[in-house]
């Protein structure tokens, strides 16, 4: 029995090393290896799924065309569970045993301020294409990390100035009654009465977060009457509200105003209403560059679906990262972080440049109506949409440096 | 507020109460009869709406007709998980304590959430409305979705049902009988476990129709069940546990009471079955309609 042991001990320890050997090999020079720390599970799964077909696109076109300086890139990936505790567990193994020198951010805001931490203690690059916090370019800045999604500041004070714009008058507001919507009603108030002095904000319902049954909250919308209801709800939320609240009229006088983004107008599909104002972050019907279109013909061939607005984001983020090797001509984040700050790349939305203060990138917001499209049978589109550039509505650098230095 | 929209929004706030009252009718009638309050009744009301989610997939038509086959096919099911769930387990616990009753209800809760969590995952989920029910009924000037006025219809005609079922025959008779002499039903000859089960499974297939209709008015997630049994909770507390009217008036209270006071005290509605559970509680803590206990 004890010599039994003592065998299957001895095979345990050799497997345990020549595994080890083994996976060090795969850390060869030849390859860039990028450790990717999606948001997996529950509410991230429709942005992982294309998120992740974007990326594998990119990858796997990038490596027929021969790589970035001659070698090729790997993609690693890890779940982190939209957990931020989870995340920073993930981008840690994905820098210390999966050899990473690169790291890709999740979707959630929460986790992208844990991993932008592990990637500032370890100086490994990280960019974020779907979570959008401000925090990461001011108070939780750290120069190995860029953002290539409209942050959530460029997207409040964009839509305030759009609508400041506009001849409506008449607001309400909807979201769930939490610290962050709260927040976030409290700043598009302000900005939009900074502009427009005579805007009457009418009411602002709260409802239950999760809330899943909009039914009591609507005729109290419906009483007030309003033009605009700018609302906190995205996604599944906001689909589920608008498919609730058609069958009241309410969109017959009132307009809502949030994040279309391509997977809430599919989910909404033909319940959503026409002529509604929205906006959102990288449209892939509404960018008129040839680089998106060339993009989108290969994504369409490949997987027979529509890009939406977080695998664009997600493959823009791939195009910045390797034009930064290029141009530092080198696989190491430290060499490569040298060239961030004022880096021009040529962007799916056209010439964009990351901004030396924050590594933010000039990327603005997109504003439209909806409108149905005989080229898109499922689901609605924005129409008319222009661009509010994001020179326009982020923040001073003044203030930026303010905030990171706190 | 002119008379329309007063009357609109008692008709939002009645069709709110009807699928509320659904649910918490089969909570009550199985304290009532068993003396069991079932936390996990909640979580076969979210599996009747998920089921229902799946069923719908399956027919893939928007004919009032499949709609109507999910009603009849769905609530079964979920009374037959009853059947499953009433034989092995909830016979053993009967006149048990409270607490022994409570960790079993509550155990089959979490089971049952985690079994929804592996089946159907976590997105959003939703019935689509029956193109007859989808759209919206000009009420003075008001729009009211048409599927609302199909549940206000639907909703009393089930408590009618119930109220039959208990009250004009010979089962109702029975299980009104195991409410108030159980040994005396007992020693009529009369086999008190049939009854008990037969009420336990009548109070699932409840939940399960509860499940479906709320699968096309709403959206469902893992959270919905959870949610709507606090709401009976706070039902059976105000109307009186055990009673079915008490459930009816408990129910439409709370579904008017939010729909008023969200008019002008937005955030007030959330928390107004909790406010109405706790005055009931003061001031008549056996419900409006119950009995104190014996």
């Amino acid at each position: 029995m004890k010599g039994h042991s003592k065998i299957l001990i001895g095979i345990l320890s050799f497997l345990f090393v020549a595994g080890m050997t083994l996976a060090s090999n795969a850390s060869a020079e030849d390859t860039i290896r990028i450790g990717w720390t999606a948001d997996m599970p529950g509410v991230g799964a429709t942005f992982y799924e294309s998120q992740k077909k974007a990326l594998e696109l990119f990858f796997e076109e990038t490596n027929a065309a021969g790589g970035i300086l001659g070698k090729k890139l790997k993609l690693i990936i890890r779940d982190s569970k939209l957990k931020p505790d989870v995340g920073a567990t993930m981008a840690r193994e994905l820098i210390l045993n999966e050899k990473c020198e690169f790291l890709i951010g999740p979707t959630s805001s929460g986790v992208a301020l844990a991993v932008t931490k592990v990637a500032k203690e370890f100086k490994k690059i990280v960019y974020f294409h779907t979570s959008n916090t401000e925090k990461l370019t001011t108070t939780d800045f750290q120069p190995y990390m860029f953002q290539v999604v409209p942050n959530t500041g460029i997207e409040g004070r964009g839509i305030a100035m759009f609508l400041s714009k506009k001849p409506y008058k008449r607001y309400c507001y909807i979201g769930p009654d939490y610290a962050y919507a709260h927040s976030q009603w409290d700043a598009f108030k302000k900005n939009l009465l900074k502009l427009k002095p005579d805007v009457q904000i009418l009411k602002a319902v709260w409802s239950k977060l999760g809330e899943t049954n909009y039914a009591p909250y609507i005729p109290t919308l419906m009483a007030k009457n309003p033009e605009v209801i700018y609302t906190s709800l995205w996604g599944g939320g906001l689909s589920s509200f608008i498919k609730q609240a058609k069958p009241y009229g309410l969109f017959k006088k009132s307009s809502i105003t949030s994040l279309y983004d391509l997977d809430m107008m599919r989910a909404t599909g033909k319940d959503m209403p026409e002529g509604l104002l929205g906006y959102t972050r990288c449209p892939f019907y509404a960018v008129n560059t040839l680089d998106m279109q060339v993009f989108v013909e290969k994504y369409h061939k490949k997987y027979n679906e529509w890009p939406s607005d977080w695998a664009c984001m997600a493959y823009d983020g791939m195009i910045a990262l390797t034009t930064a090797m290029k141009k530092a001509n080198s696989d190491k984040s430290e060499d490569v972080v040298k060239v961030l700050g004022g880096l021009r790349y040529a962007s799916l939305r056209g010439s964009r440049y990351i901004r030396a203060e924050d590594h933010m990138a000039n990327v603005g917001l997109y504003v439209g109506y909806t409108a149905k499209d005989p080229k898109y049978k499922k689901f609605l589109i924005l129409k008319d949409v222009v661009e509010v550039p994001a020179e326009k509505v982020w923040l001073p650098i003044a203030e930026v440096k303010r905030l990171q230095a706190k | 507020m002119n008379i329309e929209f007063f009357f609109f929004i008692l008709i939002n706030g009645l069709s709110q109460g009807m699928v509320l009252f659904i649910v918490a009718s089969g909570l009550s009638l199985v304290f009532g009869v068993l003396r069991v309050i079932n936390f996990a009744h909640g979580s076969l009301y979210m599996m009747g709406a998920f089921l229902a989610f799946s069923v719908s997939t399956l027919l893939n038509t928007e004919s009032l007709f499949s709609f109507i086959l999910l009603m009849v096919v769905v609530p079964p099911a979920i009374a037959l998980l009853g059947l499953g769930l009433e034989i092995p387990l909830f016979r053993r616990i009967y006149g048990k304590e409270h607490l022994l009753q409570l960790l079993l209800t509550y155990a089959l809760l979490l089971i049952l959430d985690d079994v929804c969590r592996l089946v159907w995952g976590g997105d959003i989920r939703n019935v689509a409305r029956p193109e007859l029910l989808a759209g919206s009924i000009n009420f003075f000037g008001q729009y009211l979705p048409t599927y609302n006025v199909f549940i206000l219809v639907v909703g009393p005609l089930i408590a009618l049902g119930l109220w039959l079922l208990l009250y004009r025959t010979r089962s109702g008779n029975l299980i009104r009988a195991a409410v108030t002499q159980p040994e005396m039903l007992g020693a009529l000859g009369v086999n008190v476990a049939t009854v008990m089960t037969g009420t336990f499974v009548l109070g699932c297939w409840l939940a399960g129709l509860g499940g479906v209709f709320m699968s096309a008015l709403a959206n469902i997630d893992l959270g919905v069940g959870m949610e709507k049994i606090i709401e009976c909770f706070a039902v059976v507390v105000i109307g009186g546990l055990g009673s079915v009217g008490g459930a009816l008036l408990g129910s439409l209270i709370i579904g008017l009471g939010v729909s008023f006071i969200q008019l002008s005290l937005s955030r007030l509605a959330i928390i107004f079955p909790y406010i109405a559970m706790a005055l009931i509680l003061i001031i008549r803590p056996w419900g409006l309609f119950g009995k104190p206990e014996r």
